[in-house]
């Protein structure tokens, strides 16, 4: 079941810069798809126009069934949650508390049931008992948790993750990594993430990789993270497992595709029995 | 030649509730004509020293020296301009702050504030420009059509201009495709192998700390926690799990072949511990 489907969408911001240009694609309901490209290759534009932030100059965007449109913009908002990559950008509020219902407050909601809410989604991200700091006392971490816990707090069914790790440190970063594949796999949520980490690329259910404002390649991490010269070729990386396995086939190994060490190292091992 | 922080204390908003100690006694010589790595948690200190380094931020206690220059703490710094045109402090996302219509007046903006005649500025502009890589038929484009990469490639010309012997980067490579990342770290590999700099850059990615960086300073709430070589540092896994840090994936590799007794001692880089691997497989 498609939750998100998006067909030739285009986008320009002046007449120079054609940013998206005729993408078509969908995302699976419950899937974990990560974006891949160079900088400036409409990654992050595909991410504005998916919440409505800028709109479409043609194709089209289904949103769990509802079209994006400026009447529907309100409902779609409702099911999309986005995170975006500077914490010090989206930290609205004087205290975590305030920051997380800042959106809360946006949509209304009851202030007797607003603690609650506030209290469920501050303990699921790790920050109950900061709930009265202020974001000049937390870690990049931190703040990028305090975002997440305002998504989460709208109960969307889609995440949108831009680049939500790149200003952080390598502990940082592993926390809210592992944080997204936590809620991925517990609350059945479709999450979107756009990056440049490669180990989390390896640890998605898909991956699209943009080129130029177009979409280059997509499918599961195993069949594309192995197209080494296409992905050097368009500004990207191979994991470094797959480095070697192609040192190792130029040496005249004969070896399969590995995205991770470890199964890098064991099939080393194998093979080092059998010889 | 030198750079030496003896006993340095900084305090943010000192005597106000605010009041934050972000230094604590850093006592540390970085080595002329390396390039090291900064690293740490956010918030243990890692810009707060750079800063230092040209004088944007003074010490609260203690003394700094760079080459001649002193800095002590509590006494009237003069002439901070030479010290500025000696040490380039490249901040984070520095694209941001282009802002000329030209990439070559942007360039030579610097310069032209140090008094060197518009003429000369802009054959420092050209020449500074080339050594980013980035050839003359840029001179004229508008510095705000470039791309992420390029436009960083840009910003750093322009501290170049200024001819500084000590290059200071702080996170030069955040929000680069991988790529673009890798030609801004061999560009600093580049500046202080075949220039001279001096490079200290803060970093989060031990790849880029072990593949192009001799030394390496991890600080740790506000203090030196350890100033090593980056052999040394990434040889002892202890550091590394005391500090929760992933080791590189070189490193890893060959601490997992270690474990099931394939010797690759010795072998730093991919291509010997290939070598290594189809001895033990043929």
């Amino acid at each position: 079941m498609k939750i998100i489907d998006a067909k030739n969408i285009d986008f320009s911001y002046d007449e120079i810069t054609h940013a998206v240009k005729s993408v078509s694609f969908s995302v699976e309901r419950g899937s974990y798809t990560t974006i891949i490209g160079h900088n400036g290759s409409g990654k992050s534009t595909i991410a504005k126009l998916l919440i409505g932030l800028l709109p479409c100059d043609s194709g089209s965007i289904h949103i769990d069934g509802l079209e994006l449109s400026l009447s529907n913009l309100a409902k779609i908002r409702n099911k999309v949650g986005i995170v975006f990559q500077n914490p010090d950008n989206q930290f609205i509020g004087a205290t975590v508390r305030d920051d997380i219902a800042f959106g809360l407050e946006n949509h209304r909601i009851d202030s007797n049931l607003m603690d609650d809410i506030i209290n469920e989604f501050a303990i699921k991200v790790n920050m109950f008992e900061y709930l009265d700091s202020e974001p000049t006392k937390l870690s990049g971490g931190q703040k990028q948790r305090v975002a997440i816990a305002g998504a989460l707090a709208m109960n969307p069914e889609i995440i949108i993750f831009d680049e939500s790790t790149s200003m952080l440190d390598p502990q940082g970063k592993n926390e809210i990594n592992n944080f997204i594949q936590e809620l991925h796999k517990e609350k059945d949520l479709t999450i979107l993430s756009i990056t440049h980490d490669i180990e989390e690329v390896c640890k998605s259910d898909n991956v699209i990789v943009m080129f130029e404002g177009k979409i280059l390649m997509e499918g599961k991490p195993c069949d594309i993270l192995n197209q080494t010269e296409k992905l050097v070729a368009c500004n990207l990386d191979i994991p470094f497992a797959q480095k070697v396995v192609n040192e190792l086939r130029l040496k005249g190994i004969s070896i399969s595709d590995n995205l991770t060490l470890e199964s890098l190292v064991s099939e080393i091992c194998l093979l080092s029995l059998k010889k | 030649m030198s750079i030496e922080f003896k006993k340095i204390d900084y305090t943010y908003s000192v005597n106000t509730p605010f009041q934050f100690v972000a230094l604590k006694q850093i006592d540390l010589n970085i080595e002329m004509n390396k390039v090291t790595a900064i690293i740490g948690a956010t918030g243990s200190g890692k810009s707060t020293l750079v800063q230092h380094l040209n004088g944007l931020i003074l010490p609260t206690s203690g003394q700094l020296i760079v080459n001649d220059f002193v800095i002590n703490a509590n006494v009237k710094v003069r002439n901070l301009k030479s010290l500025r045109k000696n040490v380039g402090l490249v901040f984070q996302f520095p694209e941001y702050q282009l802002f000329e219509e030209s990439i070559i007046k942007d360039i030579a903006f610097g310069p032209k504030n140090f008094g060197v005649p518009e003429d000369e500025a802009n054959k420092i502009a050209k020449a500074s420009l080339k050594l980013v890589g980035l050839d003359e038929s840029y001179l004229e484009k508008s510095p705000l059509d470039l791309s992420g990469g390029q436009k960083r490639r840009v910003a750093i010309a322009g501290i170049l201009a200024m001819e500084p012997d000590v290059l200071v980067l702080d996170e030069p490579t955040a929000g680069l495709d991988p790529q673009g990342a890798k030609q801004m770290m061999e560009l600093f590999k580049k500046l202080n192998t075949v220039h001279n700099k001096t490079v200290l850059l803060v970093t989060h990615d031990m790849e880029h700390v072990y593949n192009y960086c001799d030394n390496v300073v991890v600080m740790k709430k506000g203090e030196v926690f350890l100033n090593s070589s980056v052999n040394t540092f990434f040889e002892n896994t202890t550091y590394l799990d005391e500090l929760n840090i992933l080791a590189p994936n070189i490193i890893r590799l060959k601490n997992m072949l270690k474990n099931h007794n394939i010797d690759v001692s010795g072998c730093d880089d991919i291509h010997s511990i290939c070598d290594k691997i189809v001895k033990e497989l043929k």
